[in-house]
């Protein structure tokens, strides 16, 4: 009987030394908080783990690049490229996305129908060879050996994974990592004050600006709906899975409505010519931030971006990709165009710019943790 | 080829045979089969060493393999597991040795498929190119071997890349990553495919000594490989290029059925 209450006793300690506090999101009371699977719940080491490995280049074939080569902080987890360049010099046929608020994608990436959880999403640049990102293709072992080799990852790996005969394995590298982007949170734009009851957060200038955004003029809000400013969001608490994939009009190749072959969007993946030149609307959440804009970073500035949108869709009058996107048979009846006055298009930046969360770029929670 | 572990010494058959009416109940296959594979170029072998053609990759996986007897009926082949090449239901074959022009992939091979089955002789045989849909979508990263090759796994499609093959010339080359698209559902929870493109390769005369032989130069009939333009296809509904090779393995493309397959075929 004694000997049987020790064995519980030592069991409830070990249960207890076992558990890990639950985490914190630094969420305002309004927003829903994001929804984790279930077999990768969210802890302050896991994500500390994960920041490491974010920004290691040992993760690349080469050690030429990490996570953050293509996600840098100062410009929102953006890289400023049209499309990003791969450890071996392989151009990417897209655009880098901002891993800001990516927990609440119900989507990832720009055109996959498939990919809705981020520890999926992570093995394609690590692992793939068309093109080569990462370059860790054939060498994934080396991610494991990585954590248990390095004296620093060895015990965050033990402290991240407790329960685990081997934590240092590549799946548990690309769970922390998944956990770190999931931790990426921001709610602390001007916009975001302003919804808090700051009504001096916006200039009259953005509040005109907000005005046209959400109205039936100029229509932005139906694919950059909700409180992340695009329709493929989700979140805990959801009840409906909200997914959306858009053509917006760049291209109208031979006037069939064609993309350029590498770039088809979501036809890729679903062979429907319906699905030609959809893509998934992404946040425009610090879009100040992530120029050039679309998935093949086509597009400079958000000023030639609102132009594109108050055509209806892209003329381009020459070469090999010429053809009237206005005119494609697969755009989206939200791509109607507008005419917008200076004043308006000056209120309608502001507007956006007010999406624009400075303390992203410097939160010490998510920068570089080898440049102390 | 003759089956390795054919049983030929009186003593041992009637000694097999008891054994065997013992354990009838559990399983009739004892005998061991191999069938090789080889890559060739216009009739001729295909390899990573330089040549006016050469092999730049050459890998893909193999279930539900048939032996055909004399009377038309089918014997399936269980793969022997191994824990590098083969489950037992899908094994990969790879012929492609990481030298030359095949710089992106492995030193090892694998050339021959080991298995086991209820005859030993057979005039026919028919395979899937593909791995099985129960265990194309499951997480390549807790998946056992050969299923845990990330050069064979396609994370942004979901699935496997059920067959990788390219040519280079002086100037020039092609590829083809086939595998299984327009799937429907989520990574974790794929409901169905619309394009499966598992490729079923039936050789109905084929003997034990026999191989089966992949001839690129069929599959690649469609491609320019003189014009300097690097094309390829990864299945994709817009890649032009995909619509000859696609043909050429007896595949649909794009809603265009292909021809009667012509690169399996027998060696010989």
């Amino acid at each position: 009987m004694l000997l049987a209450l020790a064995i519980a006793m030592a069991s409830a300690v070990v249960i207890q030394l076992g558990k890990q506090p639950a985490y914190h999101w630094d969420i305002p009371a309004d927003f829903p908080a994001p929804s984790v699977p279930n077999d990768n719940p969210m802890s302050v080491e896991k994500v500390e783990l994960g920041r490491w490995l974010f920004y290691d280049v040992r993760l690349s074939g080469n050690g030429t690049m990490a996570c953050s080569t293509c996600h840098m902080q100062r410009l929102a987890f953006t890289d400023g490229r049209p499309r990003s360049i791969g450890s071996t010099g392989e151009l990417h046929p897209r655009n880098s996305m901002s891993l800001v608020n990516t927990a609440y994608a119900s989507r990832l990436t720009w055109a996959n129908s498939l990919l809705d959880r981020l520890e999926d999403q992570a093995l394609t640049p690590l692992l793939g060879d068309n093109p080569v990102e990462m370059g860790m293709g054939g060498r994934e072992a080396e991610v494991g050996e990585l954590l248990a080799s390095d004296p620093e990852y060895r015990v965050l790996a033990r402290r991240t994974f407790p329960n685990d005969e081997n934590p240092y394995s590549v799946l548990n590298a690309v769970r922390a990592t998944a956990a770190f982007v999931r931790s990426i949170i921001s709610f602390d734009s001007p916009y975001d004050h302003y919804l808090a009851g700051d009504a001096g957060a916006l200039s009259e200038s953005a509040e005109r600006g907000m005005d046209l955004f959400f109205s039936e003029r100029l229509e932005c809000f139906h694919c950059h709906g909700g409180f992340n400013f695009t329709d493929s969001t989700t979140h805990a608490s959801a009840t409906v899975e909200s997914v959306g994939f858009h053509n917006n009009g760049l291209y109208n190749l031979d006037h069939s409505g064609a993309y350029p072959s590498d770039n088809t969007g979501l036809y890729d993946m679903s062979g429907d010519v319906r699905d030609m030149g959809r893509f998934k609307a992404p946040s425009l959440r610090n879009v100040t931030l992530t120029a050039p804009y679309m998935h093949d970073g086509s597009i400079r500035t958000l000023k030639e971006v609102i132009d594109h949108y108050a055509r209806g869709g892209r003329l381009i009058e020459s070469g090999a990709q010429a053809g009237d996107g206005r005119l494609s048979p697969y755009k989206s009846e939200f791509v109607v165009g507008f005419e917008l006055s200076d004043q308006e298009r000056a209120d309608l930046l502001a507007f956006l710019t007010a999406l624009t969360d400075e303390s992203v770029l410097t939160n010490p929670r998510w920068t570089n943790p080898f440049e102390p | 080829m003759q089956p390795v572990r054919s049983v030929k010494h009186p003593a041992s058959l009637f000694l097999l045979a008891s054994i065997l009416v013992a354990s009838a109940a559990c399983s009739a296959k004892k005998n061991a089969v191999q069938i090789p594979f080889a890559a060739t170029w216009e009739g001729q072998p295909i390899n990573c060493n330089r040549g006016p053609y050469s092999l730049s990759d050459l890998r893909f996986f193999v279930s539900d393999l048939q032996l055909i007897d004399s009377n038309g009926a089918f014997h399936t082949v269980e793969f022997i597991e191994d824990d590098r090449w083969q489950q037992a239901t899908v094994a990969m074959v790879d012929l492609e040795n990481g030298e030359a022009s095949c710089a992106n992939g492995t030193a090892d091979t694998h050339t021959r498929i080991h298995g086991v089955a209820d005859i030993s002789d057979f005039t026919g045989i028919r395979f899937t190119v593909g791995v099985p849909f129960e265990l194309n979508h499951a997480n390549p990263l807790l998946a056992a071997a050969p299923l845990n090759d990330p050069a064979m796994h396609w994370h942004w499609r979901s699935g496997y890349k059920f067959l990788r093959a390219g040519v280079v010339t002086e100037s020039d080359g092609t590829w083809l990553h086939l595998g299984s698209i327009a799937c429907n559902g989520t990574v974790r929870d794929i409901r169905s495919c619309d394009a499966p493109n598992r490729i079923i390769v039936e050789l109905p005369h084929f003997v034990p000594s026999d191989r089966v032989g992949i001839d690129l130069s069929a599959l690649f009939a469609g491609v320019d490989l003189r014009n300097g333009e690097r094309s390829d296809c990864s299945s994709g509904p817009a890649e032009t290029e995909c619509a000859g090779m696609f043909g050429a393995l007896g595949l649909t493309f794009a809603n265009q059925p292909g021809s009667v397959g012509s690169v399996f075929q027998v060696l010989h």
